[in-house]
């Protein structure tokens, strides 16, 4: 029926929306912050899926895949953090975008000479195997639990960001980093906080999406032009941004194959330019930051 | 503030004289000497070397065409290959449906590249920065996805322009007055002649008013724009010019690569292209070609121990950390301080600077 048909790519959609915001509120938080526009993001996602293929490979515990991975890729991040993107603050910021690529090219080079240029997959741990029944149309019990994952981890990050203190600081210093900085808050430290939290929830979205779909070096270069796509069209800086803009282009890349599989891709851009040109600081972005 | 400030002391065409400094003239044309001597002992010693120099000549052309609205006017474009992909794309299907003459092919595929960057240049160039750079990766992307998906043809109702991902293969060579370019040994010395040639008129260009005009929008646009300059007229003009170059930069890859693939439109070459020109050193005319032939060296050198893209990665993030001006500033300040102790001192600065900033 085309209802139930409607109904399952728009649960699709859903799905796809909500694993983007796990990669794309990182690269939000990290710009919102530090003015960084990280084009190694996509690469700390793919380390994630890398990581938990081999945590599965060494415990075959998938689990414990699903905790030790993201935390190994947000240590990476930090260590990226402190060592290059700190001394380069106060640069040009465009000076961020070409140093991160370096890193892109680099983990890219690694990735493949580690782990092969091959398609690989993580496999799913029995207990979320098998599918669900959902009245109208069955679906896959572990992409359920990916979509549960992500709205209980975005949800959370919201309220932390709001009502926490460290997300009280946080959005502090993205306000006046100088104020905060003088008021007895180390700004360089929660600098490196919020990088590593971007990190960790890249690394999570590496082992829950490297689990659904499949693993190949060449998901970094994929994630992250969609996640730029969204980030730019919420708006560099804003989580509700992030959040909105993944929605769309989740519902756009399941729903565009049904009416026009061929302008999907290009719809996705021209979606990106489009708001660019009207709003240029994305849908909420600060107009004040262009 | 006035236009003192700009066309004043700063940007005299006497005080600025590093477009092109006597001393650069005199070792680019030593440069140009020893390539064209070196094709004919390359042919002796092995006809490999003149393929990987012309592969060099090729993207230095293209690292040039980036250099002179990043170095010049300011402008991050991170959707080159858009450019360089539409005059590679141009070339094929001309060579492959109407003609291989290359009087006709690389004007062909310098139109087109310049159209293409006319669009997205006149279209992104409102927006600043991070935000500009975005903006051309969007339009770039999909330049990228119109040629996957081959949209010309289903608009057409043909079979296939683009040929989607299988790209178009078994593109022939050139002609140029009725000879075939097809040997490594004439695609050189015609690749090394366009290259000179487009080094030429960037030279000129920088030089004159106009590329005076970028220097200044890249330093200040806002102060151009007051003194009543229309700086996004300028900086669609030159994003056009450096598209044209790009253009046929690709025009001039398809041929000798005998395919034209999708990849070239991927912004991951845009990506590869940034690399070149930063490791060489944007701004200067010199800098972005030496770019240009060391990653080609690099990836073709390093990709014997194992994978070049670790090493090069490498290499470029300490570059930028330690060397933000690429070679061109380390060639720079060695010049300026000759003395290995001085050099050594410097060095050790820039090693404290970077540990206080680390560890503050």
């Amino acid at each position: 029926m085309v209802f139930e048909g409607i109904a399952k790519t728009a649960l699709l959609g859903f799905e796809m929306g909500m694993t983007l915001v796990l990669v794309t509120v990182g690269l939000t938080l990290i710009f919102g912050m530090m003015d960084v526009i990280n084009f190694a993001h996509g690469s700390l996602y793919m380390l994630g899926a890398y990581f938990g293929l081999a945590v599965v490979g060494v415990t075959g515990n998938w689990w414990a895949a699903l905790l030790v991975a993201p935390l190994l890729v947000g240590l990476l991040g930090g260590l990226i953090e402190y060592f290059s993107i700190r001394p380069l603050y106060g640069r040009n910021p465009l000076y961020h975008i070409l140093l991160t690529f370096g890193f892109a090219i680099m983990l890219h080079g690694l990735v493949t000479e580690i782990w092969g240029g091959q398609v690989q997959n993580i496999s799913t741990p029995a207990v979320l195997d098998g599918s669900v029944d959902l009245v109208l149309f069955s679906y896959p019990l572990f992409r359920l639990f990916v979509l549960g994952v992500s709205i209980a981890v975005t949800a959370a990050l919201w309220l932390a960001i709001r009502q926490s203190d460290f997300g009280i600081v946080m959005r502090a210093s993205a306000h006046d980093s100088e104020m905060v900085d003088a008021l007895g808050t180390d700004v360089n430290r929660v600098f490196t906080a919020v990088f590593v939290l971007g990190a960790v929830l890249a690394g999570l979205a590496g082992v829950l999406l490297g689990t659904a779909r499949a693993v190949d070096p060449g998901m970094a270069a994929s994630v992250i032009i969609q996640a730029f796509a969204i980030v730019v069209i919420g708006g560099l800086g804003s989580y509700r941004g992030a959040v909105v803009g993944a929605f769309i282009v989740g519902m756009l890349n399941a729903f565009g194959p049904m009416f026009a599989p061929q302008f999907t891709d290009a719809l996705l851009y021209l979606l990106m330019a489009a708001v660019l040109l009207v709003k240029p600081a994305g849908l909420f972005g600060n107009p004040e930051a262009t | 503030m006035g236009v003192r400030d700009l066309v004043g002391r700063r940007f005299s065409a006497h005080a600025q004289t590093d477009v092109l400094s006597g001393r650069v003239r005199l070792g680019l044309f030593g440069a140009g000497v020893v390539a064209v001597l070196f094709a004919p002992v390359a042919q002796v010693v092995h006809p490999f070397w003149m393929d990987l120099v012309t592969h060099m000549f090729i993207f230095a052309l293209f690292a040039l065409s980036l250099d002179f609205v990043f170095g010049y006017a300011g402008l991050l474009s991170f959707g080159h290959a858009a450019m360089f992909g539409a005059g590679g794309y141009a070339a094929a299907l001309l060579i492959q449906n109407v003609t291989a003459s290359a009087l006709l092919v690389l004007p062909a595929a310098i139109v087109v590249g310049a159209v293409v960057a006319a669009i997205i240049g006149w279209l992104s160039v409102s927006a600043r920065g991070i935000y500009f750079a975005m903006l051309t990766l969007a339009f770039a992307q999909l330049f990228y996805t119109i040629a996957f998906n081959d949209i010309p043809a289903m608009l057409l109702g043909v079979e296939a322009v683009t040929n989607g991902d299988n790209g178009l293969v078994g593109i022939t060579s050139l002609t140029l007055f009725g000879m075939d370019t097809g040997s490594l040994m004439s695609y050189y010395y015609l690749s090394l002649a366009i290259l000179a040639g487009m080094l030429a008129v960037v030279t000129r260009l920088a030089n004159s008013p106009f590329g005076r005009v970028l220097q200044a929008i890249r330093e200040n646009e806002d102060r151009v724009a007051f003194i009543g300059y229309n700086v996004d007229r300028y900086k669609i003009v030159a994003f056009t010019i450096s598209g044209a170059m790009a253009g046929l930069a690709g025009g001039l890859w398809v041929p000798f690569n005998s395919t034209a693939t999708t990849s070239m439109l991927h912004w991951t070459t845009s990506g590869e292209l940034i690399v070149m020109t930063l490791l060489g050193g944007m701004g200067t005319l010199w800098g972005p070609i030496a770019g240009a032939f060391l990653v080609v060296f690099l990836e073709d050198s390093l990709s014997a121990i194992g994978n070049w893209e670790i090493y090069l990665g490498i290499v470029y993030i300490v570059i930028v950390i330690f060397a933000p001006r690429g070679l061109a500033g380390i060639f720079q300040t060695v010049r300026k301080n000759p003395h290995p102790k001085v050099l050594l001192r410097r060095a050790g600065d820039a090693l404290t600077t970077y540990r206080e900033k680390v560890f503050q």
